[in-house]
């Protein structure tokens, strides 16, 4: 009888999902504690303990537990609030400006009020050291010792725990950053320290130099709270696997994490896509849009078969070449503030409310008008049953701030303002929605889309009418989908090297080594992190260009292709891709041969996943559930309708509704507009289809899913 | 009229800026030449069927506003007569056309049988004929040594393809690039058109009409509340020219007289100096964009970038001056001609709006290196962005923001990767770093500059400058101080040093010469003595600000 649990800790609250062999999955949320938010974790794991029958005592429950998955955002706060440990670069003479300068970008080209970032180690302890390397990775002038000693004397003396080492052209010859290194470890050796080779030897030296910077800012801070964790778990019994959530949607060792703290900056919403695909697949779809409303963003990513990886990213303006899932982010959450600007248009967010003070219906002080605001006057929120019932919202109010601050200046009644900052609010995060599907080459008309977030489902008919999408799935543990995601995530470890060649004539034997080093490393840690070989994969993926090109294109190298040394095929691969990308390709031309940049490889350790049993069919008859009625806002006849209310507990496999309804449950409000009907599906998800469109859903609806 | 539905009109408003950034999504990973997809050196737009404005995704500064005067000029130009699946194509500078080189695609959009908008696209070909490779051509005297005259044509008719036209055009070209970029750009209308025509259907025409009227009357409404805050008077300013390229010690003065009448401005430049002999020319366009983007710095950034932004300003630039030259001089310079332009319009509002303007910019000197890498095989060509991006201006309460580049791109160009450099081109960098005291000192300090150095990798170079700021540095403020001067200089081997003017071209430059180029900062602004002392020791301390000037300039 194996025990798992997810925790994702997020800035309000920590989710868990507890999953016991043979029962239903279960959803925890306890407050979360940022100064220490192992706490959290700890107060979350004593609530499982207690509802357990018979309940047991924390000590007793832990012990038997055999695996946590924990998602963490200490990193990520670190480097938004800037409390990452003090860090040195030591670096080639001549470039030490490259991690500050950012290749000279303003972001705002008119705003000349807009300032750069403040660097993640300041100017005088970041040190050029002579030394060089040329592009092909041959030493041009030896490393000059002497120079790394001044720089660590200097470091020791300025107290700075954490060292970053990163050289001119390193991925090409790992030498010379070596050499540093094994200085720094001798007379520093409780310092953190990363080297850029080790962490990412690949072409381009601002994102390489950037993402060790980033590193070693954040390292100290996930090896502390890391600490804590596993001393309290251990404290508490723990004798399992504890798992740490990457960006890349897999899991590792907190041994890896420590070593390579950056996998986890973008891990947040890291877990979200990869749970979505499970609730789609229920419905023979291989690949679905997640969306995720917070209370201060809204994400969206996208899975075809896998969820797509992008091989870099931002955050808070720094540059992070490591591969993570391309989620993109907007400020669009239950807490974006109405507003209206100079023009007299309306617009919603980016400011948030946020949790504290919290739209004004919180109660808490808030006097600005939040989307969850609008939702309360809309009536897609009961005032009396928000968050179960745990929290009473108050809805005059809502009514005053939208009223003060959107109604009176354009001139419309509260209820036309709130269905206007709801509109609005849709059609920002539509946009979002576009930005990872039309603007990647996908249409998002031919994708389900899995809405996540206790605001996502109040708001995703409206998106999905914008988009013309017939198809959504909201999982019952919409709420909490990172936390279900952490529990179904393999073991990911992502290793590249920067190889320079025409594809065609490409050295095959030095090929063959790097890929077979890269290989030999993940192997190592899959071994480390207990994974058997039969359950061990490994992916291998070339960035290509055209010939002077800029832009790489990363693709997947079918494995027969590469055994073959099949160059042919492997250019079909790029040139794919390229033409889905981008509309076109080159196939043919002979001006523009294929030029390798990176070769990638990806170890994947399966890890064992929860079933997710298939509930029984209950027929569509779904009048059982209906708990009442109350008016709401339904769009598409732009007024209020009376409308049905849905206790979602009642709700059952093959139940079906009819929009305009609401459905209430205790995380989750989901209000299925006046274009859409809902049927439950086997997992227990809402599948809520474009009306005309049963065949979405004919084999649900007849109990054959 | 359809009544104006105020949460539809931020709809709409949203929307047209999704599809202009779309458009330019489509055109930036399109695209083939690097001044496209690495310098996104271009502009998508949307217009209505008049040819006004509705949103625009400019890139560069520079390039904003300048296809709706050759959209409204088009629609001129063919009385009217177009039809669904027509791509006109057009760059002439002496028809409303910014630069030889930008060359604009437009797409009349239809909804049923209405003409009800364009699509249009303009970006920097990598070629268009003329004398020499590239466009940039010191020594054109006339608009036929630069480029080939694309004045509005048809390359599709009804959808149908003019294959002569279109030969007739691509043979004039020397790259066959600039034909793949011209089909990516025409795929960035479709994109543009097929977007316009989905928005009409769902909401109608008659809701578009009006919509789109109130989108340019509140812009035009926030535009005015900003002017409003100036105060009303005539204020005039100048900004510097240095070398025409064909004459040692030319100086061309640019004079502009700025009227604030309550919610309106005006600006005249009846009195600045005369054409040159050269490629030192402005087009009315390209000199009107550099106008608008300086005073589109000073207001609320947030207005939108549409027809009604536009419509409280007035800009006079008579034909024959050095910002509009007449038929048939050459102009390719002209868009360089945006820093001694802002120069004078910062100094003309610089005592009425102290705390809106910044001090000066540091000016673009640029070059760009051609020639043959034996290791590869393969001939190269780089253009050296790194070392051009000098600081920009501070403002009261501001300090000027480091290596930020000229004012006509404000932070839109990036720096080649230092390892893609190495890899592209034959030299071996040995420097790219924030140079000490090359920022104006002041309360609040200018933008940083830079230093660059390499080692040219290629025997028998080409080395091409083009620019300015070599004879003048970015001026201060309020008693802040100007910076320092740009420099591009060169050690040849044999120790021969060499310093090409600042719009030249040398050849045969030896392999293992040094390069070296010096991008100056921007200028201070207030009394430097009154900056922040603790913010200057730390400066000290990172080697921002030497001791030397810390005692003399900021008296610490």
């Amino acid at each position: 009888m194996t025990m798992k649990i997810g925790i994702d800790v997020g800035g309000t609250f920590t989710d868990f999902l507890f999953v016991k062999e043979g029962e239903d999955p279960k959803i925890f949320k306890t407050l979360s504690t940022p100064s220490d938010p192992s706490i959290a974790v700890m107060n979350g794991l004593k609530d499982i303990a207690a509802s357990v029958d018979p309940d047991m005592a924390l000590n007793d429950f832990v012990s038997q537990v055999d695996t946590i998955v924990h998602g963490t955002t200490v990193t990520t706060n670190a480097t938004l609030t800037r409390r990452g440990a003090k860090s040195g670069l030591i670096t080639t003479k001549g470039v030490r400006d490259a991690l500050e300068m950012r290749r000279g970008i303003r972001e705002e080209q008119y705003n000349n009020r807009y300032t750069n970032v403040e660097p993640l180690v300041e100017r005088y302890l970041r040190i050029g050291v002579e030394g060089r390397l040329d592009r092909n990775g041959k030493e041009v002038d030896p490393l000059n010792l002497d120079d790394v000693r001044a720089a660590v004397k200097l470091f020791k003396k300025e107290d700075v725990k954490a060292v970053a080492i990163c050289f001119m052209n390193s991925f090409a010859n790992p030498e010379q950053e070596q050499a540093a290194a094994d200085l720094v470890r001798k007379e520093m050796p409780e310092a953190y320290l990363t080297v850029s080779s080790d962490l990412l030897p690949s072409i381009r030296f601002y994102e390489r130099v950037s993402s060790t910077a980033l590193n070693t800012y954040i390292g100290p801070i996930l090896d502390h709270y890391l600490n804590q964790l596993q001393d309290r778990l251990k404290e508490a019994g723990f004798g399992g696997l504890l798992l740490i959530m990457q960006s890349n949607g897999g899991v590792m060792s907190p041994d890896v994490a420590r070593e390579k703290a950056a996998l986890t900056l973008l891990s947040g919403p890291a877990a979200g896509p990869g749970a979505g695909l499970v609730y789609a697949q229920a419905h023979g779809e291989d690949k679905c849009i997640v969306t995720d409303m917070g209370g201060t963003s809204f994400e969206a990513a996208l899975v075809v078969d896998g969820p797509i990886m992008v091989n870099e990213g931002e955050i808070d303006r720094h540059r992070i070449a490591l591969p993570m899932l391309g989620i993109h982010t907007i400020g669009a959450g239950g807490g974006s503030v109405g507003w209206i600007d100079e023009g007299g248009l309306l617009r919603m967010g980016p400011e948030s409310a946020g949790a504290d003070p919290g739209p004004a219906c919180y109660q808490k002080g808030g006097a600005k008008p939040a989307t969850t605001d609008a939702n309360v006057i809309l009536g897609y929120l009961n005032p009396g049953f928000f968050a179960g019932g745990k929290m009473s919202l108050d809805v005059d109010a809502s009514r005053k701030a939208v009223e003060e601050h959107v109604a009176k200046p354009l001139g419309l009644t509260i209820e036309e303002a709130a269905a206007g900052m709801y509109r609005v609010a849709c059609n920002n995060m539509a946009q979002g929605v576009r930005e990872v599907t039309i603007k990647r080459g996908f249409d998002p008309r031919e994708f389900p889309m899995i809405v996540a977030g206790g605001a996502g489902p109040i708001h995703s008919c409206t998106i999905c009418e914008e988009l013309e999408a017939p198809f959504q799935i909201v999982p019952r543990a919409s709420s909490i989908l990172c936390a279900v995601g952490m529990l179904m995530s393999d073991l990911k470890h992502d290793f590249v090297r920067t190889y320079v060649s025409p594809l065609v004539g490409a050295d095959w034997s030095t090929l063959g080594k790097i890929i077979g080093d890269m290989k030999g490393e993940g192997a190592k840690l899959l071994t480390e992190e207990r994974i058997a070989e039969d359950q061990r994969e490994y992916f291998i993926k070339f960035d290509c260009r055209y010939l002077k090109q800029f832009h790489e294109v990363s693709f997947v190298v079918p494995a027969d292709a590469f055994d073959a040394k099949d160059e042919q095929a492997i250019a079909e691969a790029f040139h794919a891709e390229h033409n889905r990308l981008y509309g076109y390709s080159l196939k043919g031309d002979e001006t523009a041969p294929v030029e390798i940049i990176n070769v990638r490889v990806q170890a994947v350790g399966q890890a064992d996943k929860p079933n997710f049993a298939a509930e029984e069919y209950n027929g569509n008859d779904a009048s059982h559930a209906r708990k009442g009625e109350r008016p709401v806002y339904v769009p598409e006849d732009n007024e209020f309708k009376t409308v049905s209310i849905f206790d979602g507990h009642d709700l059952k496999y093959g139940n079906h509704i009819e929009g305009p309804a609401m459905i209430e449950s205790e995380t989750t409000a989901i209000f299925v507009s006046g274009s859409f009907n809902c049927v439950v599906d086997k997992l227990g998800s809402y599948a809520l289809y474009k009306k005309g469109r049963e065949d979405l859903v004919a084999a649900t609806l007849k109990g054959e899913g | 009229m359809s009544k104006v539905d105020p949460i539809l009109l931020s709809v709409y408003a949203r929307t047209f800026k999704s599809i202009t950034d779309e458009m330019s999504m489509s055109v930036q990973m399109t695209t083939r030449s690097p001044i496209l997809c690495e310098a996104k050196d271009f502009v998508t737009g949307l217009y209505d069927a008049e040819g006004n404005m509705l949103e625009q995704t400019e890139n560069l500064p520079i390039l904003a506003f300048s296809l709706a005067p050759v959209c409204k000029y088009i629609i001129e130009y063919y009385e009217g007569d177009f039809s669904p699946g027509d791509v006109i194509f057009h760059n002439d500078v002496f028809s409303l056309g910014n630069q030889n080189n930008d060359v604009a695609v437009f797409k009349p959009i239809f909804h049923e049988e209405t003409l009800v908008g364009w699509a249009a696209v303009k970006g920097h070909q990598a070629d268009i004929g003329g004398n020499v490779r590239g466009g940039y051509n010191p020594n054109a005297t006339e608009v036929w040594q630069e480029a080939l005259r694309i004045p509005p044509v048809k390359v599709y008719e009804g959808g149908k393809l003019k294959k002569d036209v279109w030969d007739l055009i691509f043979a004039n070209i020397r790259l066959d690039i600039v034909s793949h970029d011209m089909r990516a750009q025409m795929g960035a209308c479709t994109v543009g058109e097929r977007r316009l025509q989905d928005v009409i259907k769902k909401y109608g025409l008659e809701s578009y009409n009006a919509h789109k009227a109130a989108l340019f009357e509140a812009s035009r409404k926030m535009m005015e509340a900003e002017l409003s805050q100036i105060p009303n008077g005539v204020y005039n300013g100048e900004g510097m020219i240095y070398f025409d390229g064909h004459n040692q010690g030319t100086e061309f003065t640019i004079r502009v007289e700025i009227t604030v009448m309550d919610k309106s401005i005006k600006f005249d430049y009846s009195k600045t100096d005369a054409q040159t002999d050269g490629f030192v020319n402005g087009t009315f366009t390209s000199s009107a964009s550099a106008t608008i983007l300086t005073l589109l710095q000073m207001v609320n950034p947030d207005i939108p970038h549409n027809e009604g932004m536009i419509k409280p300003m007035e800009i006079i630039i008579p034909e024959g001056t050095v910002l509009n030259a007449s038929y048939p001089k050459a102009t390719t310079f002209g868009n360089h001609l945006c820093p001694p332009n802002a120069d004078a319009i910062i100094r003309a509002l610089a005592p009425v709006i102290p705390d809106r303007v910044t001090a000066g910019w540091n000016n673009l000197l640029c070059s760009l290196t051609t020639g043959h890498d034996e290791e590869k095989g393969d001939d190269y060509v780089d253009i050296g962005f790194m070392g051009l991006k000098g600081g920009s201006g501070a403002m009261i309460g501001t300090d000027g923001y480091d290596h930020i580049g000229m004012i006509d791109a404000s932070g839109g160009l990036l720096d080649q990767d230092y390892e893609m450099f190495e890899q592209t081109t034959p030299h071996l960098l040995t420097k790219h770093e924030f140079l000490e005291d090359s920022a104006g000192a002041g309360q609040w300090r200018g933008g940083l500059g830079v230093e660059t150095e390499f080692v040219i990798g290629s025997e028998d170079t080409q080395l091409v400058t083009f620019g300015d700021g070599d004879f003048e540095a970015a001026f201060g403020l309020n008693g802040g101080e100007g910076s320092i001067l740009n420099i591009i200089e060169m050690t040849y081997p044999d120790g021969t040093h060499v310093v090409p003017n600042n719009k030249d071209l040398i050849e045969g430059v030896p392999k293992g010469t040094v390069y070296h180029q010096i991008a100056g900062g921007g200028g201070g602004n207030g009394d430097p003595k009154k900056r922040d002392r603790e913010l200057l020791k730390r400066e000290v301390r990172n080697g921002i600000i030497s001791e030397a000037m810390a005692r003399d300039s900021y008296g610490l």
